[in-house]
């Protein structure tokens, strides 16, 4: 009952959050610093580590499906089946695992040592609402870099899943039929669910983060307790949210 | 009678001081009561000294007054305006200078004091580099323009507190242990601004401390916290000679060795 | 870094972002982003079936373009090739729709052509042969069955009778029977006026001991003896028929019975067992079969169309043709 109310809490805190953002859009032009700095932190850094795990992740997706599908024969489809599920499914999910991790926890940190060391309160004093300038460029950057990752994790993953399946011995399928099958059945529809499904959990990943970094109460030890929830509070809504993002784009 | 006037002591603008008036403040934190039906003015352009034991509740009054805490019971008014209402901080500018500090740590000293100016357009930044930079020579740190904060010494920080407080043209100026962790040149100093800006230039001021030398030095009238309680309030002359133990006590604390806490001390 | 290189960096990154975008897209949605290369066929059918656009085009195995786009023209459909630059398609060349497995993946298989045959050029049109589609095999085959279920039941019929008309069989059985003492008296006389003939006794031996009415005599004898005969082959003839298909021989049993066919022509099987039990029972008339030569010409069409499947299935993947008829059968 009581983790319930703070579930509720919390959603009604982020959710608040994003309303009292959302009054302040028109000053974005003027926090055109702020949103820079924050898409270089939200995209630019993040891409190092976006490419290097999808790259694997299209890999061992290949492998996978090739050691299963050659059981009846429908190894020639291996492209088809990583190019709909990195594009529909794993790109998405994978790139705001990361921007979870990486720059959701960074994100939590940041705002949560700003209100633990009383900054959050020095710039409620200055009647400089935090939602606006904490908030809202972070929200407007990971907006715009979200579908930028993801398209670049796609286009990587799928590439893995080429590599492997040109130099793996039992798979052994050329990148040009690879690509071919990829084609086969894949519209640009796919990729741009896959696209807004990113857009999407970025969005709420950074909702929360801010939400629950700027809810920290206490001294710096709650700083890390923070960053942890944020995290967690992050994967549970990316997962739950991809079944029915998934859904309603159906 | 006409409030004194207020002078920026940036701008050298004139304008109204403010009046703070305390009216019946209670403040429960769960079962625990910081404030207990507090109630006093300040009149404007004059500094009041609130000062207490640790965790008698000074902090938190301090918070009500910026709109920080929400009062359980009774107001706080700045020229009538609640201070938990929204416009009033639009309104009335009042520059809360934290304890700690409460620098922007990813922004340089600069940059500390600009954000202020040019979150609410005061100008260009030819302007803002003006009023930034006077506010720095009036606490004497014009060095210290492009170091950050974590560069910087407690004293320091505390100095910057305050420039950064006097960019934003206040007419409500509060000082949370504003001489705590200095050494006494430092807070001869500090105290020495404090008395300044009120003088030359009649900002309201409020202060926090329980450093008994600043407020026996610039008080114009001191109040006395004590559990949630205002136990004193009254010009300083008074305080020479308390006639009430507690806050006698709290002046001249005399350490007893045989008290049963310091056992532990002996052993 | 300062604050201008960090924001060239961003945009670029978001360039980027906004290219490779565009790039899946085109891609994606109708492959025109690289320019084309090449020259197009035009390849026209009754029926694409399940033909696709990007789907391959390989001449002799080989692949040398794609399909680029599929369309209604009047009464046809047709296929526009994108064939690679420098691949010579001979003027001759036939194209077919091949099933390169059975989850509806097809493509155009070409064959070589003769040599020195005129190069088609850019814009030509292909010759095309239909092939039948495992859907097309099954339904023939099974309409070939009900036309010989028909046509055995007639021959049974005739052959044994329908339980109300005698069969053949009896018929002359009957004749035999019924007959017997009065062919055999005639016999016997014959018998003796032949013997008293050959003497030469009596009036009529004499008369009849002329030669040449001798011969007479014995070639009509002999003509009769031939109907028997005949009557006798015949018979035997029907039962061996209905034995042949009966084991397995012969072009009907061959097509029921055939190996490459196995088990998945089981249909069929059932089909003929029907059939004989049909057979059993009797229907028709016996003439059907023997005069109704459109059954055979559609039993060895039939065959010929299920030949030519079963060579265009030939590139097909681990799952033979015939495991799919399997499949789709059963």
């Amino acid at each position: 009952m009581k983790q319930f109310t703070h579930f509720l809490e919390g959603f009604g805190s982020a959710v608040q959050l994003l309303f009292q953002s959302a009054r302040f859009v028109g000053t974005l032009p003027r926090q055109r610093a702020r949103f820079i700095d924050q898409c270089y932190l939200i995209g630019y850094t993040t891409l190092p580590i976006v490419a290097i795990l999808c790259f694997f992740m299209g890999s061992v997706l290949a492998l996978q499906s090739g050691y299963s599908m050659e059981n009846f024969g429908a190894k020639q489809f291996i492209g088809s089946l990583v190019g709909l599920s990195f594009a529909r499914e794993l790109g998405p999910v994978i790139v705001a695992i990361l921007v979870a991790g990486r720059v959701g926890s960074a994100i939590t940190a940041e705002l949560a040592s700003m209100k633990v060391y009383q900054e959050v309160d020095a710039l409620v004093t200055m009647n400089i609402p935090p939602a606006r300038i904490l908030v809202l460029p972070r929200l407007a950057a990971v907006l715009v870099m979200m579908p930028v990752l993801a398209i670049i994790g796609n286009l990587i993953g799928w590439f893995g899943g080429a590599v492997v399946c040109k130099y793996v011995e039992s798979i052994a399928i050329e990148p040009e039929a690879y690509f071919s099958a990829l084609r086969r059945y894949m519209k640009f529809k796919d990729v741009g669910t896959g696209l807004m499904k990113a857009e999407i959990f970025g969005f709420v990943v950074v909702l929360i983060c801010c939400s629950i970094g700027l809810n920290t109460r206490g001294g710096p030890r709650e700083i890390g307790a923070s960053v942890t929830k944020a995290v967690v509070v992050s994967l549970i809504s990316i997962l739950v949210l991809d079944y029915f993002v998934t859904k309603a784009l159906m | 009678m006409n409030p004194p006037i207020h002078r920026n002591p940036i701008t050298a603008v004139e304008s109204p001081a403010v009046g703070v008036t305390i009216d019946g403040l209670t403040k429960n934190f769960g079962t625990f009561q910081a404030l207990k039906n507090v109630s006093f003015t300040v009149e404007p352009g004059e500094i009041f000294v609130l000062m207490g034991p640790s965790g008698s509740g000074k902090s938190v009054l301090l918070k009500h007054i910026v709109g920080l805490e929400a009062a359980t019971a009774g107001r706080v008014l700045i020229n009538g305006q609640d201070a938990t209402a929204e416009h009033t901080l639009e309104r009335i500018r009042i520059a809360l200078v934290f304890q700690a500090g409460a620098l922007f740590n990813s922004l340089s000293v600069y940059d500390n004091l600009a954000l202020y100016p040019r979150e609410h357009r005061f100008g260009d930044e030819a302007t803002i580099r003006d009023k930034v930079m006077r506010a720095l020579q009036i606490l004497s740190l014009e060095n210290s323009a492009q170091k950050f904060p974590s560069e910087l010494s407690g004293g320091m920080r505390k100095r910057v507190a305050i420039a950064r407080a006097l960019v934003m043209e206040p007419q409500l100026m509060l000082y949370d242990e504003p001489t705590s962790e200095l050494d006494p040149v430092m807070s001869a100093t500090i105290s020495e601004i404090i008395a300044t800006l009120k003088d030359e230039y009649h900002v309201t001021t409020i202060v926090v401390s329980h450093d008994r030398e600043l407020a026996l030095g610039i008080a114009d009238r001191v109040g006395i916290l004590m559990g949630g309680e205002l136990v004193f309030l009254g010009p300083p002359a008074s305080l020479r000679q308390p006639a009430d133990p507690r806050i006698a006590d709290f002046f001249h604390p005399r350490i007893d060795l045989k008290n049963p806490r310091f056992k532990t001390l002996e052993t | 870094m300062n604050t201008a290189q960090q924001t060239a960096r961003v945009g670029l990154f978001f360039l980027l972002g906004l290219a490779l975008t565009w790039v899946t897209w085109e891609t994606l949605s109708d492959g025109k982003l690289f320019k084309q290369t090449g020259y197009s066929l035009v390849a026209g059918f009754d029926n694409l079936k399940e033909l696709k656009q990007g789907d391959e085009v390989r001449m002799a195995g080989v692949k040398i373009g794609s399909v680029e786009r599929t369309r209604l023209a009047g009464r046809r459909a047709e296929a526009v090739l994108r064939i690679d630059p420098g691949v010579k398609i001979a003027s001759d060349a036939t194209a077919t729709i091949v099933m390169a497995g059975l989850i509806g993946t097809n493509y155009i298989g070409l064959d070589l052509g003769t040599p020195g045959a005129p190069v088609l050029t850019d814009g030509a049109e292909l010759r095309t042969k239909i092939t039948p589609d495992i859907n097309a095999i099954m339904t023939e085959l099974g309409n070939l069955g009900q036309k010989l279920e028909g046509a055995l039941g007639s021959i049974t019929t005739t052959v044994n009778g329908d339980g109300k008309n005698p069969g053949l069989f009896q018929k002359l059985d009957r004749l035999v029977t019924d007959n017997s003492t009065k062919i055999d008296t005639t016999m016997t006389n014959l018998a003796s006026a032949t013997e008293k003939i050959n003497k030469g006794e009596g009036t009529l031996g004499k008369l009849l001991n002329d030669s040449k009415l001798h011969d007479e005599l014995v070639a009509t004898v002999s003509e009769i003896k031939g109907a028997a005969t005949d009557a006798k082959s015949f018979v035997a003839d029907a039962q061996t028929l209905v034995n042949q298909v009966k084991s397995g021989k012969g072009t009907l049993g061959a097509l029921i019975f055939d190996e490459t066919a196995g088990n998945d022509l089981k249909v069929v099987t059932r089909n003929l067992r029907d059939i004989s039990d049909k057979i059993a029972k009797g229907e028709g008339t016996l003439g059907k079969l023997l005069t109704d030569d459109s059954l055979y010409l559609s039993a060895q069409s039939t065959l010929k169309k299920a030949d030519s499947a079963i060579d265009s299935l030939g590139d097909s993947g681990p799952i033979t043709a015939v495991g799919a008829a399997a499949k789709v059968l059963f």
